[in-house]
């Protein structure tokens, strides 16, 4: 995957940007998200988590097995904030 | 808050099949799917299922998914569709809550609400997995399921000319409906070396002259706003494309075909354990026989806890439903024991043959950790064996036999029997285990054909070598319909022109759902080679 390769097509956040954040010393997913906003668009990462991955098993030499997918917490689907708090 | 026995997430095969199966059982069942129209992703198929009669094989799979639903309402499950799950939690009583949103204008329009079950069964499915290269964000690029949505679902074209990436069966079916479509697909590239799903479903795409590109992938799409090619390179034995090997691709859709992962969220918010298996899609639900996870009273069913068929999907939905009924003390005990048996047994077949190998191994290990046995050995990394892509020889069919006979092209063990049942003379037999190759007895059959529209695979076809001219009747799914006299180009099994031919007559009924049965005249000689005809132009 080239640098410029958008990985995460919500946040607009390239490979290079995902690389250099694995760089400097990130080593999961959820630890990418914060210093890239990469897996925090609308989609909630179901895009772009995979090819996240993907580049941490590639840059770091970890075994596919060995990246946990990224922590999930509600709302796991697209929620309007008022619905939530009306919830009955 | 609505309290219920069992609360199943997800619409499609399993999730409708366990709610059905575990209100059968006595179960209070609420079913929740965020989509409106039910069966998952079977209400974007209208291909021609596999399987056998207990998974609706040979039916269109948007009917599967109604039926599914018809079934459920009259098991008395309460089916609330455009709903989606957004969060699950653990109750204070060991139960589960659920959080939806949605609704409709009856209901007073989309809500966020909280279901109580004592019971979960999860049944979300899979999805599918992205392919970034230079370009891949550019209009025009989209998923095969976004593909299917868009041509079966709401009848609209993605585009003139496509490129398909991916040759399991999705991006097989996938061109073959893109073709039905009256879309061009300019080819299909797969980075394997190998065609990665069934040969029967490759076979109709080949008929239709799509080649299918092997070790090459597509390096990058590019155009001014949207899609105008796509380079396709290949690939060395490390994945890496060939420099020189590049070539340009006029189209305007790039459909992608790589796999599907579970979709997990709603599991890990309630703390399963996982285990990362590749042949099934990479992670997964540990759990154990009767599909529970590491959560007690957490069930998981069908490509959630592992990416397989529909029908499998089915059979997981029955055995979850089952054993989250038992686990409440519902349903008869001896009759319930004896039905999980029947399921465990059908699902065994049909992980069977080459193609199940893999999956068979990889769901004992993901039983096996969560009890604690040792894993086993690493999935068997082979895939199916190599079968050549057509065998059709010039011995089909029985010179001076005085009626046509049916032909068999089917050479990959696939879990699958239609033609069996189909044929009024006992004359074909696969037996158990299901993927069984079919044997035709050359003397009890009458060439009714029957068989040929069965097979949702379209590997049978009849030739009839009685005459002057020998005929040879094959399985047609394209517009315009064909039209008996007219003079068609006749193709063989690689969709290669092979000559002129004269359609004598061109049957469809009822029964064979769609299919023609398309009858040409060609000589003798050809009566082994010629399987399909051009599509004339639109
Ligand atoms: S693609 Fe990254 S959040 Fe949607």
């Amino acid at each position: 995957m080239d640098d410029e390769v958008i990985v995460c097509r919500c946040e607009e956040v390239t490979a290079g940007e995902v690389r250099a954040a694995i760089r400097a010393g990130t080593r999961t997913i959820a630890a990418i998200k914060k210093r890239t906003r990469a897996g925090m668009g609308l989609c909630g990462g179901r895009t772009c988590a995979r090819l996240m991955a993907r580049l941490l098993a590639e840059e770091t030499g970890l075994p596919a097995a060995a990246v946990a997918p990224p922590r999930a917490r509600p709302p796991v689907r697209p929620v309007p904030a008022a619905a939530l708090a009306e919830e009955d | 808050m609505t309290m219920a026995d069992v609360i199943v997430i997800g619409g499609g095969p399993a999730g409708l099949s366990a709610a059905t199966t575990a209100a059968a059982h006595g179960a209070r069942v609420i079913l929740v799917d965020e989509q409106a129209i039910p069966g998952g992703q079977l209400s974007k198929q209208i291909h021609k299922f596999f399987g056998s009669r207990e998974h609706l094989a040979g039916t269109r799979g948007f009917a599967i998914g109604r039926r599914l639903l018809e079934d459920a309402l009259a098991a008395g499950v309460d089916v609330r569709l455009g709903r989606a799950a957004y969060a699950a939690y653990p109750g204070t009583g060991g139960e589960f809550e659920v959080a939806v949103y949605g609704g409709d204008a009856a209901t007073g329009g989309s809500r966020a609400a909280r279901l109580r079950g004592r019971r979960l069964i999860v049944a979300t499915g899979a999805s599918e997995n992205p392919l970034a290269f230079p370009g891949w964000t550019l209009p025009g690029v989209m998923g095969a399921g976004a593909v299917q949505t868009l041509v079966n679902v709401h009848r609209v074209r993605p585009g003139r000319r496509a490129l398909m990436v991916g040759s399991g069966n999705v991006g097989l079916i996938v061109t073959y409906q893109l073709l039905q479509a009256g879309v061009d697909v300019a080819a299909l590239v797969e980075a394997m070396p190998r065609i990665g799903g069934y040969l029967v479903h490759a076979g109709k795409v080949r008929r239709a002259g799509v080649p299918i590109l092997l070790g090459q992938t597509v390096l990058e799409a590019s155009g001014d706003g949207r899609v105008e090619r796509a380079v396709v390179a290949r690939l060395d034995e490390r994945g890496q494309a060939v420099l020189g090997s590049e070539r340009s691709f006029d189209v305007d859709t790039i459909c992608l075909a790589v796999g599907l992962s579970p979709w997990l969220e709603l599991l890990l918010i309630l703390g399963v354990r996982t285990a990362y298996i590749p042949a099934l899609g990479g992670h997964v639900p540990l759990h154990d026989r009767d599909l529970q996870t590491s959560v007690p009273g957490l069930y998981v069913a069908g490509d959630v806890a592992g990416v397989e068929e529909a029908s499998v999907a089915l059979e997981e939905g029955r055995l979850a439903g089952m054993a989250a009924a038992e686990s409440l003390g519902r349903g008869d005990r001896v009759a319930l024991a004896r039905a999980k048996l029947e399921v465990a047994a059908r699902l065994d077949g049909l992980r069977g043959g080459p193609f199940g190998a893999a999956r068979r191994e990889a769901k004992a290990r993901q039983v096996n950790e969560l009890s604690g046995a040792p894993p086993l050995s690493p999935a068997a990394a082979a895939g199916p064996e190599s079968v050549p892509a057509s065998r059709a020889d010039g011995r089909a069919g029985i010179p001076g036999r005085p009626r046509p006979v049916a032909v068999i092209e089917c050479y990959q063990q696939i879990p699958c029997n239609p033609c069996e049942t189909a044929c009024p003379r006992g004359a074909i037999t696969i037996g158990s285990p299901i993927t069984n190759l079919p044997k035709l007895d050359v003397d009890a059959c009458t060439g009714c054909g029957l068989c040929l529209t069965a097979c949702p695979g379209q590997a049978i076809f009849l030739v009839d070598r009685s005459g002057e001219t020998a005929t040879v009747t094959f399985p047609y799914e394209y517009l315009p319909a064909p039209e008996v006299g007219r003079r068609v180009t006749a193709v063989d099994a690689e969709g290669r022109p092979v000559g002129e031919a004269a359609v004598t007559s061109a049957r469809m009924t009822r029964k064979t759902n769609r299919t023609w049965a398309v009858t040409v005249t060609v000589p003798h000689a050809y009566a082994g080679v010629v399987r399909g005809m051009l599509r004339p132009r639109r």
